[in-house]
């Protein structure tokens, strides 16, 4: 009788993994990464075709008020950059704002934010893979099963839904490799507008957090077009943060 | 007599040997390529190709295509929506590197306190109001004013760099899918060199399918109307055929690509290889009708006796003429000389050993009624008229013929040479159309590139730049001239308000510089700078744009560079295609001396060896500089300029021509030998061996006809001015040579013993009969 129960709950427990939709799946695999405000140290390596390798380094506070999540981002290397402040306003309904104080002028200055599309930092990274994907914008479908780095995962593919949001994007589809036990993504596969591979970029040395949320060290994207590859590795990372928001106003930014 | 022998021994070997070698021939024929680019017809030890080739390994090597839009205005709502979606679909296929148009072209400007690098055009505008506004904006911007948008409006550029991925046939073929794929009223121009490679490639296979076809048609029925006798159309017809599929098998063999000269190859077999058979099925009938009852191995043994010398001779020095291109600098003129030697020196061998092989096993046909005794028509007249002038004056034609190569002569110093490669295609085609918009509206089609290795953030080495652009742009032939600095200097006025110092300059701080440009990659695309500085900041570029319709305004150019670069501390290369193209083109003009000066030298020694007389040498090289610097003369005064093409007329003009001169001194040695009349000799030489000279002479220009119908006008040109060439080579053996003999009697042409033999065979016992004794 015993053995009969534990099957039956192991068996609802599958179906009920089953019946999860990939928009379901994916949304989970968002949220388990959603830390909330929080303050770090990384280090971001850009590096061309032939190796060469360009350095920043940067600390990053971020905090969320209401409907908008306030960033502000630090220069701390190389030295000919160094002092540079971002502040980046990320709306969820709307264009964001920033703000840059350049030490070498002493001013700030309001600059008009980037396509999602396009390069983060000059780096293989875009502006959209650093930001919260909107659901709306893709279909989504489990197009099978792996098992990547000793982890059973699912295949969840994101389709744009639009010429226009692949344009945004800077992708028609991507396929995320899901862990079925714990939600995070290890690997996304990014196909350009002729469904070709382009970009892959892979998810290390998640840690989970206080507040439950895991948290990925190492992020590594690689243009398989081009051969240019981009690291961002997390030096020192904790969740919340003590910054008062005063800080994250352009005027502070001078001071 | 035992060589004849031989061939008639072995004709059966001969045949098979000949048969198997050109059906060999055909494998290789099979898997000839088209070469189009131009750029590869030079060697890559090439200055201007070292330095393009250190450049592309930093900056990279796309190839940018130009598409043009043509309406009366440009920011008309439909003009701009169709510009906005190509472009569009063009940066959603991967063969594009970039694509640069007004949606894409940067405003960097200061708006309330904000840096904003917007794009031109971010909204289509809908009203007039909204469209005179954007027209503003693109006027005072200096980034897409003449740049992306002409000054009138009435042109704008989408400009894609193309990574190479594909063929040449291919990325055209995606490029005018994808314009088909947004259809409009706008006129669409497409140029670049892709485009220019593409049109070139398809229009040499098609010169080739086309005009071989028809050029062998016409040498048929040439033939025929010369011989009416089937044997005696064919055989020459039949080694026409197979020297072309033999020098044309020598291109794949030896490694190389069909290039747009090598159009002319087979063209040039067509026209030079059926001389040598015409030659001895024109003795065999001659024989035949005098004697018809001679079997026919007595007249084949008779023909080659009689021919031998005079053909092997004539197809020496046209061999040689040719070979003067082995010297030229252009890789595909080198391949065209040692292919067509090649190519000819076959022909020769068929004519003396297939054709009489082959007739050795045949019937002798009827006997030609209009060999009669006493020869009439155009040909005979015309000649003993000459002949008559010749000897009444032969002071005042040569007071003509150099006359009129002092006239000729003068054009010289009016002949241009091509300072590119653009005039391949018609004038009329979309890709010169093209060109022209851009010399008209934008800053030029020409472009060099400077590449400076030193930081890249060093506002020193900025400032240098902007000095350098500065100058340049004062120069009336350049367009724009845009490095880093520009852009740094247009950052800095969306940094600084108009008061402040550092508006519109270089920052004197490097780290202000660094700060800028991670502002810039912070907030804008950083592909907008990337043209201009490498990954780790170590090498920058300094583009110009410029048009220039010669070589001499290329020059200017480089003046002006090189005198500004003279205390540049820097290290630093110059480049770009337009000095590709220079160097090409300066090539052409070297490798002409080259040429000429080989070819001359060449002739002159094989007619002091031949004649065994110096004067014989000089004196039979003076047609062909009669021809040769009549020929450039005419092209200096017609406009014609020398470029890849025409640049080879006078290694071929010289090698065909020389052939008229040797048969006329040949003829008048034998003449003078038979009786010491120089008078008589003339006229007997003219009327004689004349009409046998002007037929070769008008197939040959038959065969070079044909090159009016290629899809180039370069090879058009060229086709006109071989003939011109040819005729004056005629004229000048026909009329100056024999005027020049009566005036100066020279002495290689008296009897002497030891050519008697050979001379004498000159005169058949028929043409004595027809000797006109003044």
């Amino acid at each position: 009788m015993k053995q009969i129960i534990i099957l039956s709950v192991l068996l609802l427990g599958s179906f009920s993994l089953f019946s999860q939709t990939a928009e379901e799946i994916s949304k989970k695999s968002t949220d388990a990464i959603d830390v909330g405000n929080m303050e770090m140290v990384s280090t971001i390596h850009i590096r061309d075709a032939k190796g060469n390798d360009r350095v920043r380094q940067i600390t990053t506070a971020s905090k969320t008020y209401g409907d908008v999540t306030k960033m502000l981002i630090k220069f701390m290397a190389p030295a000919d950059v160094k002092g540079t402040i971002l502040l980046v306003y990320d709306y969820e309904n709307q264009t964001d704002n920033m703000w840059v104080y350049m030490p070498a002028l002493r001013k700030v200055r309001r600059i008009v934010s980037s396509e999602k599309g396009k390069s983060f930092m000059g780096s293989e990274f875009t502006n959209a893979d650093m930001s919260k994907p909107s659901s709306i914008d893709f279909d989504y479908q489990t197009v099978g099963s792996e098992i990547y780095n000793d982890r059973s995962c699912w295949e969840i593919e994101s389709k744009c839904k639009t010429e226009a949001i692949q344009n945004e994007n800077g992708f028609s589809r991507c396929v995320s490799f899901i862990d079925k036990a714990n939600y995070l993504c290890y690997k996304v596969e990014f196909f350009d507008f002729e469904g070709k591979l382009h970009r892959v970029q892979t998810i290390d040395n998640y840690k989970k957090q206080a507040n439950g949320k895991y948290f990925a060290y190492k992020m590594a994207m690689e243009n398989v077009q081009t051969g240019r590859k981009s690291e961002m590795i997390t030096n020192q990372f904790q969740t919340g943060s003590q910054l008062s928001e005063s800080v994250f106003t352009p005027a502070a930014l001078e001071k | 007599m035992k060589k004849t022998i031989f061939i008639v021994r072995y004709r059966w070997w001969i045949i098979i040997f000949t048969l198997v070698v050109v059906l060999g021939s055909i494998i290789p024929l099979s898997q000839i390529k088209i070469n189009p680019d131009l750029e590869s017809y030079m060697p890559d030890s090439m200055l201007s190709k070292q330095h393009n080739k250190e450049i592309s390994e930093v900056f990279g090597n796309e190839e940018p295509i130009l598409i043009i839009f043509e309406s009366k205005d440009v920011l008309h709502p439909e003009t701009l929506k169709r510009v906005q979606e190509m472009s569009l679909a063009f940066s959603r296929l991967k063969e594009f590197e970039q694509v640069y148009s007004l949606f894409q072209t940067k405003n960097i400007r200061s708006e309330a306190g904000m840096m904003v690098v917007d794009p031109v055009v971010e909204n289509i505008p809908e009203t007039p109001s909204e469209i005179e506004s954007l027209r503003a904006t693109i006027q005072s911007n200096d980034l897409a004013y003449r740049l992306v948008v002409s000054d009138d409006f009435r042109y704008t550029l989408l400009i894609l760099t193309s990574n190479r991925t594909i063929r040449d046939a291919d990325l055209m073929k995606l490029v005018k899918k994808t314009i088909a794929s947004v259809p409009g009223n706008e006129k669409v121009y497409i140029t670049g060199q892709p485009y220019l490679r593409d049109e070139a490639n398809n229009k040499i296979g098609r010169d080739v399918m086309i005009l071989l076809p028809i050029g062998l048609l016409v040498m048929l029925v040439f033939l025929w109307i010369s011989f009416r006798e089937i044997k005696a159309v064919l055989l020459p017809f039949s080694v026409v055929i197979f020297s072309v599929i033999f020098s044309m098998a020598l291109i794949p063999v030896f490694g190389w690509e069909l290039s747009l000269i090598g159009v002319l190859i087979p063209i040039m077999m067509l026209a030079i290889a059926n001389n040598y058979g015409v030659h001895f099925v024109a003795k065999y009938q001659e024989l035949n009708a005098v004697h018809p009852r001679k079997s026919m191995n007595r007249i084949i043994q008779e023909a080659l006796a009689y021919l031998k010398k005079p053909v092997i001779l004539c197809g020496l020095t046209t061999i040689v003429g040719t070979l003067g291109l082995v010297v030229h600098l252009l890789l595909p003129a080198s391949q065209m000389g040692v292919v067509s030697a090649i190519g000819i020196g076959f022909a020769l061998l068929l004519s003396l050993m297939f054709i009489p092989a082959v007739m050795s096993l045949m019937e002798k046909g009827k006997p030609h009624k209009n060999l009669g005794e006493n020869p009439r028509g155009f040909f005979h007249r015309l000649l003993s008229n000459t002949g008559n002038l010749v000897t009444k004056h032969p002071k005042l034609c040569i007071i003509f013929f150099v006359s009129l190569f002092i006239v000729s002569a003068l054009g010289l110093f009016r002949m241009k040479v091509a300072p590119d490669s653009n005039k391949i295609l018609p004038a009329k085609h979309d890709f010169n159309r093209a060109i022209a918009i851009t010399n008209e509206h934008f800053g030029g089609n020409k472009i060099i590139n400077i590449m400076f290795t030193g930081d890249a953030k060093n506002p020193e080495l900025l400032k240098r730049l902007h000095s350098y652009e500065t100058e340049l742009e004062k120069m009336p032939n350049v367009g724009s001239v845009t490095s880093l600095a520009t852009m740094i200097r247009k950052m800095s006025t969306a940094l600084n308000d108009s008061s402040d110092a550092g508006f519109n300059r270089i920052p004197e701080s490097r780290d202000a510089i660094a700060q800028y440009l991670e502002l810039y990659t912070l907030s804008a695309d950083p592909s907008d700078f990337e043209r201009f500085v490498n990954f780790d900041y170590t090498k920058t570029l300094l583009t110009i744009q410029y048009q220039a319709e010669s070589l001499v305004r290329i020059d200017s150019v480089l003046l002006k560079i090189n005198m500004l670069l003279k205390t540049e501390p820097a290290k630093y290369v110059v480049g770009g295609l337009s000095l590709v193209d220079k160097q090409i083109s300066e090539s052409v003009e070297t490798g002409q001396y080259y040429s000429l000066l080989f070819a001359f030298l060449a002739i002159l020694v094989l007619l002091w060896i031949i004649f065994k007389s110096f004067t014989a040498g000089w004196m039979g090289s003076l047609p062909l500089l009669f021809a040769v610097f009549c020929t450039f003369g005419w092209m200096g005064w017609l406009g014609i300029e020398l470029n890849i093409v025409t640049a080879l007329l006078s290694s071929i003009s010289i090698g065909l021509g020389v052939d008229f001169t040797i048969h006329i001194f040949w003829r008048l040695k034998a003449e003078l030998a038979s009786e010491e009349n120089w008078i008589a000799a003339v006229k007997n030489t003219l009327v004689g061996i004349g009409r046998g000279i002007s037929i070769n002479a008008f197939s040959v220009m038959l065969g070079f006809s044909v090159l009016f119908l290629s899809a180039f006008p370069l090879i058009q040109s060229f086709a006109f001015l071989i003939i011109i060439s040819l005729f004056l080579c005629l004229v000048s053996a026909l009329i100056f040579i024999p005027a020049l003999c009566l005036v100066l009697k020279p002495k290689f042409l008296h009897f002497s013993p030891t050519l008697s033999s050979s001379s004498v065979l000159f005169i058949e016992k028929e043409d004595v009969k027809r000797k006109i004794v003044s």
